[in-house]
């Protein structure tokens, strides 16, 4: 007997409430659906093991209400500065007026959630892998049973983009919720760098629970680099799921500063040969931030690759959680894995919780993992300080250095150096100048 | 007037006393070489120098410059013209070796209080003290001394005494893992650096690294204590009988 059945589970009061600005048969359907998933798995507590260190009771017990203002300013000094077309969600509703779809260039399409083609609706089927327990996806859930409306390119085959498409997530209003629901689908052959900015317009607190999906057709290329700078006290949410087909490479980065508590969840399916999947990033956290990197990369095809490193630095009391499983199916043989989480804790109270997981079905793979914590080396600023620099100026290229390590994954040369900048802004206004 | 003056110098490292009462002093321009066998606190000695935490002055004075030197901190002394070549370079991942050589130098105007240096002109720089050193300039553009062979590691030393021009530099251990074409490689620069207006601190354990750079002056250092002094002759008289004089306990 689970006395929680007679009890509503949090945000369920607000799905009917978000039921009610629905339009169309087919999005009610989907919403219904969302909300049926929800309530089956319920709100994940500490027995849930994906959300074992992650603790959502604070977020569940605060009381929110749906956005209803959708326009706001672009914080420009918040998101990730590159000259390119922008797509821009004002708490997940799509903002004609921000945005720059009048510049986006041949051959990519963005189709109004009304007008969505049948083909285009399948992009919106279930999210899980499966119908256990395990593979439950409860925020995903409650984000499907939630959005009001979504974004949805298409790049059509063959066509080559030399210009990447920045989607910007702006949270706007305090004590509110919402729910960013972005499909990128790229087709056979296409190429396309997306850069994905989530920040609040204001300080005012907020909850983004995003559900971001790329669709990668045969031979495909994609970059996707995301800058996770939600406003200080607020909640992200995210699942960021790829498909990956035959030959189709893709190349993912995210860089995680903002908010109190968030959670970057990436599940990645290879279901062509040949392909090549990277999943990077890096987390940075002062104060009480909580930052949880939780990925999932699954081989279904022979002769893929992956490769994974994910690198931290953490002050003050702020918490880390890096969850990777590389899960490798019977079929899926000559694939190649490597994971890495490295941590640098930078104060007695931080704490990085790091679970590699290799689940291999499959005999003749190459499949590698490690974790490690360190701290800043006395060694390394010795030999520093024994060149004439001083402690503090040591101090700041020594873990200037170690998360550059991690961004220079990122295979597009402008985009690495625009989120080099975001990092080296966020250490020296968290790290090195607050005292 | 000395430049370096090291008076009843003791030393402990995590409260062992090392260093037993050191005297040695030496003029602008001179090479002195120290000289002992292992665990004669050789290394305890250029650490102190340098400036090392843990390594605790216990009693005596040092004087750099005329100025008290156990005043300064590490960084400091490297600014004030101290420079240690070390006897294991540090791998630093991440620090892009100009980017480094850059920070170090500036640190140096500044503390001197000059203006930092145009990134142009101390790139060309660079460049020229490298390529004598046999340094390319893809070295210059990876990490410090990551993935660097032994004696790249040692090359990337004096690629950076040679930039950062100090008044004294401590070679300990330069020799230490150098095949006999790096030695003479490492050597060759370092006696490019002599001159008028620098002294050297020579720490070896072997004679050979003396036949390339030749000392002044060698001191014998044994039990924390120096035991005897004398000229380069006396690297001879040690390579032929070893350190067996020295390895009883000083009277």
């Amino acid at each position: 007997m689970n006395i929680q059945q007679s009890s509503k589970l949090p945000f369920e009061e607000l799905i009917a409430e978000s039921f009610e600005g629905v339009t169309g048969d087919w999005h009610h359907e989907l919403c219904k659906r969302g909300l049926q998933n929800y309530v089956d798995v319920g709100w994940p507590g500490a027995k849930n093991e994906s959300w074992k260190y992650t603790n959502l009771n604070k977020l569940g017990s605060h009381s929110f209400s749906i956005a209803k203002d959708y326009s706001t300013a672009i914080p420009e000094d918040m998101i990730i500065p590159l000259d390119c077309p922008r797509l821009v969600l004002v708490n997940g509703v799509f903002n004609s007026e921000l945005s720059d779809q009048k510049l986006l260039p041949e051959g990519i399409a963005l189709t109004p959630l009304a007008n969505l083609s049948d083909y285009q609706k399948t992009f919106f089927d279930d999210l899980r892998l499966g119908k256990e327990i395990k593979y439950a996806l409860p925020l995903a859930s409650l984000n499907t049973a939630m959005f009001s409306d979504a974004l949805v390119l298409e790049l059509a085959e063959g066509t080559e983009l030399s210009s990447p498409i920045h989607i910007i997530s702006i949270g706007s209003g305090s004590q509110i919720t919402f729910a960013p629901r972005i499909v990128v689908n790229v087709g056979k052959g296409a190429k396309l760098d997306v850069i994905e900015s989530h920040v609040g317009a204001s300080s005012g607190m907020y909850f983004s629970n995003s559900v971001v999906q790329f669709n990668l057709q045969d031979g495909a290329k994609v970059g996707h680099y995301k800058l996770q700078n939600e406003s200080n006290e607020s909640f992200h949410i995210s699942l960021t799921k790829v498909l990956i087909k035959e030959r189709a490479f893709y190349d993912n980065f995210t860089i995680s500063l903002g908010g109190i508590l968030s959670r970057n969840e990436i599940q990645a399916h290879i279901t062509g040969s040949g392909a090549e999947c990277c999943v990077n990033g890096t987390y940075l956290g002062a104060g009480s931030q909580h930052i949880d990197n939780t990925t999932l990369i699954e081989h279904i095809a022979e002769g893929s690759c992956s490769r994974e490193v994910f690198k931290g630095v953490l002050g003050d009391r702020a918490r880390g959680v890096f969850q990777g499983k590389i899960l490798v199916h019977p079929d899926a043989q000559k694939t190649d894995g490597y994971q890495m989480n490295r941590a640098m804790l930078l104060s007695d109270q931080a704490e990085i919780n790091s679970k590699p997981e290799l689940e291999i079905y499959a005999d003749d793979v190459r499949c590698s993992h490690g974790a490690t914590v360190g701290e800043l080396e006395e060694e390394h600023i010795f030999y520093l300080r024994a060149r004439g620099i001083d402690r503090e100026r040591a101090r700041r290229m020594l873990i200037g250095a170690y998360i550059s390590d991690a961004i220079d994954e990122i295979r597009n040369t402008g985009i690495r150096s625009s989120i080099q900048g975001v990092a080296e802004n966020w250490l020296k206004h968290n790290l090195y100048e607050k005292k | 007037m000395a430049l370096l003056s090291i008076k009843n110098l003791h030393a402990t490292v995590g409260g062992k006393e090392i260093l037993k009462g050191i005297n040695l002093e030496l003029g602008p321009g001179e090479i002195h070489a120290v000289m002992g066998p292992n665990g004669s606190g050789k290394s305890t000695l250029s650490y102190v120098l340098a400036g090392r935490e843990g390594y605790d002055v216990a009693k005596g004075e040092i004087v750099f410059k005329d100025k008290n030197l156990l005043d300064l901190e590490a960084d400091e002394r490297a600014n004030e013209g101290i420079f240690l070549a070390f006897q294991y370079p540090v791998e630093v991942p991440g620090v892009v070796g100009m980017t480094f050589l850059r920070e170090a130098y500036n640190a140096k105007l500044r503390y001197s209080g000059h203006k930092e240096a145009d990134a142009m002109e101390f790139l060309k720089f660079v460049r020229s003290r490298a390529k004598t050193l046999n340094m390319s300039d893809e070295m210059l553009k990876r990490a410090v001394n990551v993935g660097f062979s032994g004696g790249e590691k040692k090359r990337n030393e004096i690629l950076q005494m040679a930039v950062l021009e100090p008044e004294l530099a401590i070679l300990d251990e330069t020799d230490s893992g150098l095949d006999i074409d790096a030695l003479k490689l490492v050597s060759e620069g370092v006696n490019k650096l002599r001159s008028e207006n620098r002294s050297m601190l020579i720490i070896t354990h072997y004679q050979r690294l003396l036949n390339y750079i030749q000392p002044d002056h060698v001191h014998v250092l044994a039990h924390g204590k120096i035991q005897r002094s004398g000229g380069k002759e006396l690297a001879l008289e040690l390579e032929a009988n070893g350190y067996a004089e020295f390895s009883g306990e000083a009277a």
